[in-house]
């Protein structure tokens, strides 16, 4: 990280001794300028009459030592919606926020073009390493006005559970989500990389519950299926290497501040030609596959770790091919063009990417 | 018709609206008031409204890799208006959302400003303020001019006794009807600039 050159730092405390602090994080005036005014806003609101100066300071000195913003003001919004955060779950990505839209799009496009009604049947949401719960809460928002919904956030931490199920309440009181939501959107806890073999319940062991409220011809595992028992199977699953969270490119704030569990896949026995940080992908992809997931949104690290999800894919529905299973995909990387890149807020050739696969 | 004294004023009432077939509303005897009617303030102009292909609305989320390895706090939303080529930045919330809308609104107005010039909206709005502020500042001098015209002849002597003792010219009390005239001026001439 270069230094902070010390007239840089001279002219920030001329306007504010405390923007000095907020620099060492921020690095730029403007954004620390920025972060500065929230907070005060935040403890103004906060704190009674006089002591908000008081709490200000503090804020600031927690956040020169790195703690997140979103810790410190303890929410971050995402779309229309107001996450609740707190250390031990990941706080939600602008970048996530943007893959989610991309997602209902592709949903509102699909229904478009087949000329369905919302009544005719729920849409089916998987929502798989939930965390804040941030990606379920919002596609309620976006797609409840168009689709009857029922959707599924899945995660195998207990404290980001809570904090889903807290978020789910936040929000609906805040009127940002329909009532609708409150039976609409459930949490659950089950471990994806489950064998069966732990304590924990795998996904394929809670689904049967998505289709609860249904018509029995419904039910998986009711002789050959033929239709997809699931409309949207999306994910930010941890996919940070054990290098890239050592060497640098992991900021130092992450590193320290929030929960390794989110970020980092644990070892654990890879198939063959899957890397470490890519398990997640194996797992989720087998399920999209297993039911016949009509769209797969999958949020990854950068351009490469994309191509990569891709490969997988292939040569996943290749050999199920070879059993005689037939489908047809349409797979593609978002954001791809320049225009997407630039209208999204997306490094060209760096950043974030997610894999969007349609079933034909 | 002679009213039976007990009866109490809403028992007497009733019985003459019957017995004379009238509605009672119009024999209950009532206040008449006469107030100015509130005029109702003249509408603005809407704000205009966009072509959607015009725009170009990027999200600035700073440079450099995202996602889960980097946790950004910018937020900024710059829309572009391509026709006039007028470019406007939001940064004031955390919220992308939010700060897309505020950024259309001031868009919005800086492009009609462009276009309208002095009939735009935000012309408009200032040349409402400003006129608001200009009825207020002549009602406070007509105010203070009366009370001038009321006050003890008493404190005007002495002030010009005192401008006497300094200057000792005859025309002084000219010269200090100058100096209020000149302070007038002055809050006359703030009212129409600002």
């Amino acid at each position: 990280m270069p230094r902070l050159p010390t007239s840089l730092l001279i002219k920030a405390w001329e306007e504010n001794p405390l923007l000095p602090r907020l620099l060492r994080e921020c690095r730029t005036l403007v954004s620390a300028r920025n972060e500065l005014r929230w907070l005060r806003e935040r403890a103004q609101r906060e704190t009674p009459s006089r002591e908000w100066r008081t709490r200000l300071r503090a804020m600031c000195r927690q956040r020169s030592r790195g703690v997140p913003l979103q810790y410190i003001i303890g929410d971050q919004p995402f779309g229309d919606l107001e996450i609740l955060c707190e250390r031990g779950v990941l706080i939600p990505r602008s970048d996530t926020e943007s893959f989610t839209n991309e997602a209902a799009k592709t949903i509102q496009g699909m229904a478009k073009s087949r000329n369905e009604h919302s009544n005719s049947k729920s849409l089916r949401i998987l929502d798989l390493c939930t965390g804040t719960g941030c990606i379920a809460l919002l596609l309620h928002q976006l797609l409840s006005p168009n689709f009857n919904l029922k959707i599924f956030g899945v995660d195998i931490s207990p404290i980001a559970l809570n904090l889903a199920q807290r978020n789910l309440a936040h929000n609906l009181e805040q009127g940002y989500l329909s009532e609708a939501a409150s039976t609409q959107v459930q949490f659950l806890r089950a471990d994806v990389l489950s064998q069966g073999t732990s304590e924990l319940p795998t996904v394929e062991e809670i689904l049967p519950q998505l289709y609860e409220h249904e018509p029995k011809s419904h039910e998986p595992g009711s002789g050959i299926e033929t239709e997809s028992q699931l409309d949207l199977l999306i994910s930010n699953p941890p996919y940070i290497s054990n290098k890239d969270f050592w060497n640098g490119t992991t900021s130092r704030s992450v590193r320290r501040f929030e929960p390794r569990l989110a970020l980092v896949p644990p070892q654990s026995t890879l198939p063959d030609g899957c890397n470490a940080e890519d398990i997640f992908y194996h797992h989720i992809l087998r399920l999209s596959l297993k039911y016949l997931a009509r769209v797969t949104v999958l949020e990854c690290g950068d351009i490469t770790q994309a191509r990569q999800v891709v490969k997988m894919h292939d040569s996943m529905t290749k050999s199920l091919a070879q059993s005689g299973e037939e489908a047809k995909f349409d797979v593609r990387i978002w954001p791809k063009t320049e225009q997407e890149c630039d209208e999204n807020g997306f490094h060209l050739y760096d950043g974030a990417r997610c894999v969007i696969i349609r079933r034909m | 018709m002679r009213l039976p004294s007990a009866l109490p004023w809403s028992r007497a009432i009733n019985a003459l609206s019957k017995s004379w077939g009238l509605p009672l509303i119009l024999l209950i005897p009532c206040q008449t008031f006469t107030t100015t009617p509130a005029l109702p303030a003249k509408p603005f102009p809407p704000r205009m409204k966009f072509d959607e292909a015009d725009l170009t609305i990027s999200y600035l989320k700073g440079t450099g890799p995202g996602g889960q390895k980097i946790n950004k706090t910018n937020s900024a939303v710059q829309i572009t208006h391509k026709p006039t080529g007028v470019v406007v930045k939001c940064q004031a919330t955390r919220s992308q959302s939010q700060n897309a809308k505020m950024a259309r609104a001031l868009l919005a107005d800086k492009v009609e400003e462009l276009e309208k010039g002095d009939q735009s909206r935000t012309a408009l709005k200032l040349a409402a303020a400003r006129k608001k502020k200009a009825s207020k500042l002549k009602k406070t001098r007509r105010k203070y001019r009366n009370l001038e015209k009321d006050a003890p002849e008493q404190e005007n002597a002495e002030g010009l006794e005192e401008l006497d003792g300094g200057q000792k010219v005859g025309t002084d009390a000219a010269s200090k009807d100058d100096g209020a005239i000149s302070t007038e001026g002055n809050t006359d001439h703030k009212g129409s600039s600002s």
